[in-house]
């Protein structure tokens, strides 16, 4: 099947940040009811996560028709079955699973920080935006344009502002917590996944269902060893209590974390098609979707109610608008062309590749037979910015004899 | 494995139509309406050259494409 790349994008992380919400709340009841300690939740999580994610793994393995399995009909196309870790994947594997082992126990942390509330916590997560912005200028070549920093302020704000009203609090402790473990964190954890995205594994795409599952591996391997470390350090017994959480509470957190498989499972497939800042803009719809869920769990009484304060109702209104405008405008705002080149005699055509690429904005470069001689693949948030930025610079180099710019105007991808 | 950009030309009048028939080529990976000397740039992903060869015939006979001009990539980087 062929649908818009951007339907498609739109669709991995929206329904990614649905589920999430979801689990949220869940993990807000297992927290307040049942694993009261931060510090063993996160410890329990991972080890039945390990255990679910490997039976949901050899349920997608299971072939159907064609050779095809069952994952790559109903969730991930460049899915085969599930296998060993690469060599090329270990680092980054390291590297995303260190940051979600963090990311995790912090979040816990802030959960039962903040009363349980689940739309109180999550907002907070979503300032990562404004962290991955600027690895992503440094990493990938792309400097953010005006107005994905326009947006990406403006999801961050609103996600701010949504986060407040429960509570009407913020601890220095929480916000400590917020921006020097969770946010950094995740800029590991998602950077380092979509650099496992987009590497080729047998000349296919990377899938998102393997990432994930060597990713909780990963993640556990490094949790265990924080907890057990920070045990030693303070003579407490967190991870004995997180080993008895798995064993006592089992069935909760195994849901939990199986629902949670396919909300990351989506995240990495949007991931590999759009950058990591603006995948966690569209994610952080999960604000809204979190909403109902906390009030589902206040009327359980699992979190204390809701405010009926009218200023923090129209606080946590606006939050909501400002989230939503943000989404919009870095949607509509993304430009892509191919640029055709044609080059003199005389020129080294891996020299002038290395100089092609090395121009931000190019996110492809592909050396032909045909009439052309190279075809380079833009991404741009304007045309100004399309001037400037990349036909000032493939003018520069000395060995192009001529470019013909052509805009696409719609696209479409094998999905 | 060969990937291949079709640089295509169509005649006015047929392009919503003859989209609908490239997207039910299976080695058709993806298709750019694109504004500028062509007006369909299509990404296609085959095993050989016979497979190509069969792809740009699909292609070619599909009502509305007036012109094809085939781009095999001999070396690609990408993010």
């Amino acid at each position: 099947m062929k649908i818009r790349r951007k339907y498609l994008f739109y669709a991995l992380a929206f329904t990614s940040a649905i589920i999430s919400a979801a689990v949220a709340a869940l993990d807000a009841t297992i927290s307040s009811l049942y694993i009261t300690d931060p510090w063993a939740f996160g410890v329990s999580c991972f080890i039945v996560g390990i255990f679910i994610s490997l039976l949901i793994l050899l349920i997608f393995s299971i072939p159907v028709k064609k050779g095809k399995s069952l994952g790559s009909k109903i969730i991930d196309p460049s899915f085969k079955r599930i296998r060993l870790v690469r060599k090329e994947e270990i680092k980054y594997h390291v590297l995303a699973g260190f940051g979600n082992a963090v990311l995790t126990i912090g979040y816990f942390f802030l959960l039962s920080m903040l009363g349980n509330d689940p739309s109180a916590v999550i907002p907070f997560a979503q300032i990562v935006i404004l962290y991955l912005i600027i690895m992503e200028s440094i990493t990938e070549k792309n400097m953010p344009t005006l107005i994905e920093i326009q947006s990406s302020l403006i999801v961050t704000f609103g996600a701010i502002l949504v986060s407040i009203s429960l509570t009407g609090t913020i601890t220095l402790q929480s916000m400590v917590i917020v921006f020097l473990v969770i946010n950094p964190a995740w800029v590991l954890f998602s950077i380092y996944q979509r650099k496992l995205k987009m590497l080729k594994i047998d000349g296919r795409p990377n899938d998102a269902l393997n990432i994930r599952f060597w990713n909780v591996a990963f993640a556990c391997m490094f949790t265990i060893v924080i907890v057990g470390s920070y045990d030693l350090a303070t003579g407490n017994n967190h991870f004995a209590a997180g080993i008895t959480a798995s064993i006592e509470h089992f069935w909760w957190v195994a849901l939990s974390m199986s629902i949670i498989f396919f909300s990351y499972v989506f995240y990495i497939r949007a991931l590999g098609i759009g950058k990591a800042s603006i995948t966690q803009a569209v994610r952080a719809s999960t604000v809204l979707f979190a909403i109902p869920f906390s009030l589902v769990i206040s009327y359980f009484n699992i979190i204390p109610p809701f405010t009926t304060d009218p200023v923090m109702i129209l606080i946590k209104t606006i939050g909501t608008i400002l989230v939503i405008l943000g989404i919009v405008s870095f949607a509509l705002n993304l430009l892509k062309a191919y640029v055709f080149i044609n080059v003199k005699p005389g020129y080294p055509i891996e020299e002038t590749m290395d100089k092609l690429w090395k121009i931000h904005g190019v996110t492809r470069v592909a050396a032909v037979a045909g009439p052309y001689d190279f075809i380079v693949k833009i991404r741009t948030r304007t045309l100004v910015k399309g001037y400037e930025r990349i036909i000032r610079k493939i003018e520069e180099i000395d060995a192009i004899e001529e470019y013909k710019w052509q805009s696409v105007l719609k696209e479409w991808e094998k999905i | 494995m060969i990937n291949a950009y079709v640089l295509t030309v169509m005649r006015t009048g047929n392009s919503d139509k003859a989209i609908k028939e490239m997207r039910k080529i299976e080695n058709v990976e993806k298709i750019s309406v694109v504004a500028g000397e062509y007006d369909i740039i299509i990404r296609v992903h085959v095993k050989s050259l016979d497979k190509l060869l069969k792809v740009t015939n699909e292609l070619q006979m599909i009502d509305g494409v007036k012109k094809t001009t085939t781009q095999v990539i001999e070396k690609e980087i990408a993010l």
